[in-house]
């Protein structure tokens, strides 16, 4: 199972930041959430939290997305040293999405209204 | 405490001084949040007869104990303060992510106080609260405003792509810096807390723009009902068909609606039917046309806003809207319909930092005293007829920088009128301007407006679509029941335009009593809302209100221009001040003063 990402059904609501971090620490923090979206001036992009990695990459390619520059770490689902996205704020801690579980029940997907995100198979 | 965070942050602009104080429980109680809350401190420390534009005044930046805590459509904020274009208490609200940010960086309240000696914007991430000089931002447009608020910010604080992709800026444009009574209060890339002109009370506080973000959290004290009742209303919405219009066309779908059935605010409210704009009876044309994407606000699946964009080079920016009332009092009312026009003059007035109702209602006053003769072309320079897009454009940049007739216009409509010796010709309540539905065409509407505390704002009640709203023989009691729940919503805060009227009524119980896990009941919340109304009453008694401010425009009480009909007023007012326990003069009389605790 993965989780499918849209962008182009993303209207930037973040209730899937909303959803991620209740089920995770309790209460409502989206920076501590394991899924962000990055919302753009005409464009926004969710993005779920992958692998940690030990050092920053040495090539990196940026892209235009609906028109928008989009710095190619913004589209990484990597937690990385030289990014904020997908770190506990306090501790520097690193995050990954675990779908909620096992077997898959990922809290993100059930609240995205507008279909952003899918559960598929494969 | 669960929704709420429990703390003010109060910042004294003339002294740099900050503080953070505790939020009484008491306070939150009895008045919930944001408009309730925000007008309890501004009565107890404001004097409301002072000078809106004058250091005393306060802003009050206010959240509600939803923010933040992805309500369905609850991600608002609200300012309060006295309002230097109706001179009555204002409490505008605005969507976008400046509300939630402001509490995850642990704050309820922002108040402003005093008046910066010179250009300075506000820094707010989480703990680290600071002025910085903003000189250099001074003159920009909004959305120029903002580009150099980010690209500043990622060198001066190393903020990454994603940290500034975060952050919220609230600003003001050219207009607020200039005083314009109308100017508002520009967030997040064309949002507005657009009525009652603070963004002037921002400028003349010489503070430019507020960058919030922060690293908390909101605490929700039912986490498990919680997660319930957002899911079952996710379930509810995707069923609901006026929710399903807003999220197709926000609120595209009312201008052809209202010009059909005859309402639309059109050529100074002389008509309510304008031939251009049958072309928006299919909310699909201006879908087609201009909308980039659907924007949503914090927690909102709904995403009504849409970004728009026309194809001309001098118009760069994507923008929000136009919304239907922008629609209205920048199109038909001004005389044209032609979209593109409506969409230049949309995105001239949140560049600038204008609120577009008032900022309309204006011009087209203008324009029909210039048309009746009454306002003579050597005073302009050029003709100032309807359906002059070219010199509405040139006169909307002219209005936020004062310049030429520009210095008229930025005193607003009612000035423009009394100017030249004609104000029945302003179309506006308490100085600010009519929204787009003809209150001849739904008589209740007029009644909502002229006893609007803030002026005449359609969003501090309901459309009278539903249950029995439009028989005159309800019209008094629904204005009330539907102004003092919509007290509610603005204090909670949940979006008016998704939980006005009838829609979701119950819902703002459920939310607050498992957010918050105190136990409001229906009776307790509807004591309240009506005790805000009445505060707000008292508020614009005080800074010199009278009976004869709640008035409509003769015009609409006079002159039946749309459907044979006149506004009764003379009935209506004086049968809605005995429903409210006012005595004739429209003050609250005692008993109803201690009924709700403020005597």
């Amino acid at each position: 199972m993965r989780i499918k990402i849209d962008y182009a059904k993303c209207t930037g609501c973040k209730l899937c930041q909303v959803a991620c971090s209740l089920a995770h620490t309790g209460s409502v923090n989206p920076q501590r959430s394991r899924v962000r979206v990055f919302v753009g001036e005409d464009v926004c992009l969710p993005v779920i939290a992958g692998p940690y990695t030990e050092a920053a990459c040495n090539s990196k390619e940026n892209m235009v997305i609906n028109g928008q520059d989009v710095d190619g770490c913004v589209v990484c689902r990597a937690s990385c040293p030289v990014k904020s996205a997908f770190k506990e704020p306090d501790t520097g801690i690193p995050l990954k999405c675990d779908f909620c579980g096992d077997p898959p029940d990922p809290q993100c997907v059930k609240w995205c209204d507008p279909g952003a995100l899918t559960l598929v198979d494969g | 405490m669960f929704g709420w965070k429990g703390k003010i942050l109060r910042i004294d602009l003339a002294t740099g001084n900050r503080s953070v104080e505790d939020l009484s429980p008491d306070l939150c109680r009895d008045y919930i949040g944001g408009r309730g809350a925000g007008l309890k401190i501004l009565m107890d420390e404001v004097d409301p007869r002072i000078d809106p534009l004058g250091p005393q005044n306060k802003l009050i930046f206010a959240t509600g104990p939803l923010t933040g805590t992805g309500v369905p459509a609850g991600g608002r904020f609200v300012v309060v303060s006295k309002s230097p274009l109706s001179n009555c208490i204002a409490n505008p609200c605005c969507g976008g992510y400046f509300g939630p940010n402001l509490k995850f960086a642990g704050y309820d309240f922002l108040i402003l106080e005093g008046r910066a000696p010179s250009p300075v914007y506000l820094y707010i991430r989480d703990d680290q609260v600071e002025l910085r000089k903003a000189d250099h931002l001074w003159g920009k447009w909004t959305t120029d405003t903002e580009h150099a608020l980010r690209k500043e910010l990622g060198e001066t604080d190393a903020l990454d792509d994603w940290q500034l992709s975060d952050l919220s800026v609230v600003c003001i444009g050219p207009a607020g810096e200039n005083l314009v009574r109308f100017a508002c209060i520009m967030a997040d890339g064309g949002r507005a807390a657009g009525r009652s002109g603070l963004g002037a009370v921002m400028g003349s506080k010489n503070l430019k723009a507020i960058v919030a973000s922060g690293t908390g959290q909101v605490d929700v004290a039912d986490v498990t009902a919680y997660s319930q009742a957002v899911l079952d209303f996710l379930e509810e919405g995707r069923v609901n068909r006026v929710l399903h219009n807003r999220r197709m066309y926000g609120t595209w779908s009312l201008p052809g609606r209202a010009n059909k059935s005859g309402t639309q605010a059109t050529r100074n409210f002389q008509e309510g039917y304008s031939k251009a704009f049958e072309w928006y009876e299919d909310p699909n044309h201006v879908r087609d046309h201009i909308r980039v994407r659907d924007e949503a606000c914090f927690g909102c699946p709904f995403a009504c806003s849409k970004r728009s964009r026309i194809k001309d080079p001098e118009y760069p920016w994507t923008t929000k809207g136009p919304e239907h009332e922008s629609m209205a009092l920048l199109g038909s009312n001004c005389g044209f319909g032609d979209l593109d026009d409506i969409c230049r003059a949309n995105y001239l007035c949140n560049e600038l930092g204008m609120d577009t109702i008032t900022a309309g209602a204006t011009i087209s006053c203008a324009m029909e005293l210039f048309e009746s003769g009454y306002l003579p072309e050597e005073d302009l320079g050029y003709a100032l007829g309807f359906g002059n897009t070219q010199a509405m454009m040139a006169l909307l940049k002219k209005t936020a920088i004062r310049q030429e007739f520009g210095e008229v216009l930025a005193e607003g409509g009612k000035f423009v009128a009394e100017k030249y010796g004609h104000p029945e010709l302003f179309m506006g309540i308490k100085g600010m301007g009519m929204p787009a539905w003809h209150p001849q065409g739904v008589p209740i509407i007029g009644l909502q407006y002229a006893t609007n505390n803030v002026g005449a704002s359609h969003t501090k009640a309901t459309l009278p679509f539903y249950d029995g709203r439009r028989d005159p023989e309800e019209h008094i009691k629904w204005t009330k029941h539907d102004q003092d729940y919509v007290a509610l919503v603005d204090s909670a805060i949940l979006c008016w335009i998704i939980y006005h009227g009838p829609l979701w009524g119950e819902k703002l119980q459920v939310w607050l009593n498992v957010i918050t896990g105190l136990d409001y009941d229906e009776a307790e919340l509807r004591k309240i809302g009506e005790k805000i109304w009445n505060m707000e009453r008292l508020f614009n008694l005080k800074a010199g209100l009278t009976a004869k401010d709640d008035a409509l425009p003769r015009r609409m009480t006079h002159e039946p221009r749309v459907n044979d009909q006149v506004v009764p007023m003379d009935r209506m007012l004086p049968e809605y001040y005995a429903l409210r326990g006012w005595d004739e003069e429209g003050i609250p009389r005692p008993e109803k003063l201690a009924e709700l605790g403020l005597s």
